[in-house]
């Protein structure tokens, strides 16, 4: 399966990134590219959805640990969504889960970067 | 003690757009062994990470291919996932992250160690990578 990457830009700095499929050495430069494009053009508030990515390899969790440093360094933040349990036993094993903020639903996700009030 | 059910072997073009074609087989053998879900799942995993580890490694102009073996034990499946690329040194890999460091690699290898119950990973410097890995079944 490919990796499907689709992009809501909510406000001057805010974006929800929408990943689906698997999301391995192949396919993440799409992911990586996407969110690159973001920060440069000052999206530095990210929620990243991961609800329907089946798949999810160490190539992607550097593309994503990439992204939080860079809208870090920029005064933003970065926010998970809906990992499935085997997506989220990798961030466990990698004790990324204690790095990354992650939501159970997008709203959630949101509402800590600062949206909707 | 192992009794032999048979080996599956798998040569892969060592480039990216194959990887999903080497754990695809492999869980394929897992889910045939009697595996749960969760086992084919972390079998998946770490095959991914082991034949994406070796095309990271490999040398302009060096690994060519991948190839994976699936022994398959009466109680267990021995995974080795052989190149010949450029080599790296292993301990520099195996040892924990810290996660306050946040480096941008390093996590596959951290990963095929905790999916998998035994890993042993031997690569010298342009002499290749052999990742040998061990999944039990459940009792």
């Amino acid at each position: 399966m490919e990796l499907q990457v689709k992009v809501r830009e909510l406000g001057q700095e805010l974006a929800v990134v929408e990943v689906s499929g698997e999301a391995d050495l192949y396919t993440t430069p799409k992911l990586k590219e996407t969110v690159i494009d973001l920060i440069s053009r000052g999206r530095i508030r990210v929620v990243v959805n991961l609800a329907s990515v089946s798949y999810l390899d160490s190539t992607a969790l550097g593309v994503l640990v990439g992204s939080y440093k860079r809208v870090r360094e920029k005064g933003g933040n970065l926010a998970l969504v809906g990992p499935q349990a085997r997506i989220r036993k990798v961030f466990e094993i990698t004790r990324l889960v204690n790095v990354f903020d992650i939501y159970d639903t997008e709203e959630q996700a949101l509402k800590s970067l600062g949206a909707g009030g | 003690m192992a009794t032999d059910r048979g080996k599956v072997e798998l040569h892969i073009p060592a480039r990216a757009e194959f990887v999903g074609v080497a754990r695809l087989a492999v869980s394929a053998v897992a889910s045939r062994m009697d595996f749960d879900y969760e086992a084919v799942d972390d079998i998946k995993l770490a095959v991914g990470e082991a034949c994406t580890n070796a095309i990271q490694h490999a040398s302009p102009g060096g690994a060519e291919e991948i190839r994976i073996s699936c022994q398959m034990e009466a109680d267990r499946l021995v995974i080795e996932v052989r190149d010949r690329g450029a080599g790296f040194d292993p301990a520099g890999c195996l040892k924990e992250i810290d996660p306050e460091s946040l480096p941008a690699h390093g996590y596959g290898l951290l990963l095929i160690q905790a999916l998998m119950d035994e890993v042993e990973c031997k690569s010298s410097p342009g002499e290749g990578t052999l990742v040998h890995m061990v999944k039990r079944l459940a009792r």
